[in-house]
């Protein structure tokens, strides 16, 4: 019978698909944090770029005027945890960090970015010039430090 | 600049809160908020009242003909194997991608999964019709395992149960919500391989046992666009030929089967739960809650698409329909008889909620799809383009177009329920027999644009 032969070709071909996918979940990248080339890169300025770019970039040392926003790490907690700020687009910004322990903060501006801080105090600094809403949360601790509201 | 380094794999994947692509779009203003939710209360009571008495969209696949050259291409063989074949390649290159490239948040299986299909088959249904339909893997290698075996793909081991309807649809388009929007692990490959090989699997053992109507009732990308395809003007009219139709005669033919207020509730319901999700509000509930947060995202979505749900059959049932005599309609079947008009409320919804995101992260998937195995390849030319973020600067521009789209996604569902109620209902229920739908209909457009100020 027709069909039934078709039957079994899909049963065939469902066990190869399911096999397939089992392999690729072995691999130690597909549960855990995805591994990149290089670990330790954060956004480079390169100015290669149009003027349609989003640049959610640089940092301009130079200007230190503009927001600050202090955030403490101490132990598993961070202050502030799921707040609200409005920043001004294209003005540079200040994340002045206390951590008791290094660790990494995800910007997810656009395109996203990651910074890495050390233990005890330190400035990060960003501009970011689009418009939109952009979380700013702690890899280790996995949650929401700030949303920022550039406008 | 930091493309580049997107595309070359120096930027890992971030976090696991969070899904695919990066700023979200600024909340729309109160003003613009209370002027769309004014627009849309005042039409839907001169629709109510002053609109026409008789029904205009009565079931028919009317339209004129579509010309004789464009029926000619897209009747012809060649033209739909052409399509099945594009199909199938872009299938097999984003799962090279899917299972052999790295588990990087930029490896394009990610993008094409929630960005190009998903979001995009919204789009492309509007303008083109039932794409998914005409370029669905799923129904290419149905048709080639039957035409191996000799069999007819159309036809299986045994009949799909009237019953069943959209379920399986219904439940096909939870499990992919479920996994854009609560699964923790959405955006890291393992989990997206487990879905689409469940999808495949599924897929081509209800086509084998159902024939090709499987593909109609439970592919989740086929019904979400054969049901936006309705609002586009492409129709088939009695005798197959292609027609171009109004788009609200093209939605009135959506066939009422089981299930479908359940399709209709996922997808609106989902689209809410996206858009509350990241609101402080919730996400301190979630923290201060300390449950688990996908035990807690899982029962909120779920409590998302059941409110649509609930909300609208209650509403349908109230419409005044008589209970004996000729034109006696079962009050059970009301629901099933108005879901279509939460098709174009849906769109609309979607459009608001998705614009930006389709534009600017599916550009960013269109470079990486060059690069799938995140090496440096530009196998098809797009990756070194650059992502044109134009609209992401005129954040007043896309609040005027969410409102636009919401108000008029209200607007087309508000006639579409009128449209069907005065056929369904005696003419002294003609006002008042509606108000349950229009109320329904008033609360969700008004929920969406407070939920697009990020209210709450």
């Amino acid at each position: 019978m027709r069909p039934q032969l078709r039957s079994g070709l899909v049963g065939l071909l469902t066990a190869i698909c399911l096999v397939v996918s089992a392999c690729g979940s072995d691999d130690p990248g597909a549960t855990d944090q995805p591994t990149a080339p290089d670990s330790s890169a954060t956004l480079s300025t390169d100015e290669s770029s149009p003027t349609d770019q989003p640049s959610a970039t640089a940092t301009k040392p130079k200007d230190t005027s503009g927001t600050t926003i202090d955030i403490t790490f101490k132990g598993d907690r961070v202050d502030p945890n799921g707040v609200e700020r409005r920043v001004k687009a294209g003005k540079p910004l200040t994340l002045h960090i206390v951590a008791d322990k290094p660790g990494e903060l995800h910007i997810h501006s656009s395109p996203e970015q990651e910074r890495e801080y050390p233990a005890g105090t330190s400035d990060q600094k960003l501009t970011i010039d689009q418009p939109g809403v952009v979380e700013v949360e702690s890899h280790d601790l996995d949650t929401l430090i700030v949303q920022l509201e550039v406008r | 600049m930091s493309l580049a380094a997107l595309q070359t794999g120096t930027l890992p994947g971030l976090v696991p809160m969070h899904g695919l692509g990066g700023a979200k779009d600024l909340p729309i203003p109160l003003e613009l908020a209370v002027t769309g939710a004014t627009a849309a209360l005042v039409v839907s009571f001169c629709v109510l009242t002053l609109a026409w008495r008789r029904p205009r969209y009565h079931d028919i696949r009317s339209g004129r003909p579509a010309s004789a050259a464009l029926t000619g291409v897209v009747d012809s063989p060649v033209f739909q194997w052409a399509v099945r074949v594009l199909g199938l390649l872009f299938f097999g290159h984003v799962t090279w991608a899917l299972i052999w490239g790295p588990d990087l948040i930029n490896n394009p299986a990610l993008g094409t999964f929630y960005v190009l299909v998903w979001v995009g088959l919204v789009p492309a249904s509007l303008l083109l019709g039932p794409v998914v339909r005409a370029a669905s893997p799923v129904r290419t290698l149905n048709l080639l395992l039957a035409r191996i075996t000799g069999g007819d793909p159309a036809v299986g081991l045994t009949a799909y149960p009237a019953r069943l309807g959209y379920w399986p649809a219904a439940v096909g388009l939870f499990a992919f919500v479920w996994q854009e929007l609560v699964n923790p692990q959405s955006a890291y490959l393992g989990s997206v391989r487990i879905w689409l090989a469940g999808y495949l699997a599924i897929m081509l053992i209800g086509g084998a046992i159902f024939g090709a109507v499987w593909f109609e009732r439970a592919d989740p990308f086929e019904v979400y666009s054969n049901l936006v395809a309705k609002l586009s003007v492409w129709a088939r009219d009695n005798d197959h030929r292609l027609v171009v139709s109004s788009p609200l005669a093209n939605l009135s033919t959506i066939a009422p089967l089981p299930g479908l207020v359940a399709v209709v509730a996922v997808l609106f319901g989902s689209t809410a739960f996206d858009n509350y999700k990241d609101t402080i509000t919730w996400q301190a509930f979630v923290r201060d809650l300390g449950l688990d947060a996908t035990v807690t995202n899982s029962v909120a979505l779920l409590v998302f698409c059941l409110v649509v749900a609930v909300t609208f059959t209650v509403a349908a049932m109230s419409t005044g329909v008589e209970r004996t005599g000729p034109h006696a309609v079962p009050r059970t079947a009301l629901p099933g008889l108005l879901a279509h008009s939460v098709v174009p409320i849906i769109v609309g919804y979607v459009v608001a909620h998705y614009l930006s995101y389709l534009i600017e992260q599916g550009q960013v998937t269109i470079l990486q799809l060059s690069d799938p195995m995140i090496r440096g390849d530009n196998l098809l030319g797009t990756a070194n383009w650059s992502v044109n973020y134009w609209l992401s600067f005129h954040p007043t521009l896309i609040a005027v177009i969410k409102v636009l789209a919401v108000v008029t996604g209200h607007i087309l569902g508000v006639i579409a329920a009128h449209d069907r109620a005065i056929r369904l209902l005696p003419p002294r229920h003609h006002v008042v027999g509606q108000l349950g739908m229009l109320l329904v209909m008033v609360a969700y457009t008004a929920t969406g644009l407070y939920l697009l100020m990020g209210g709450f």
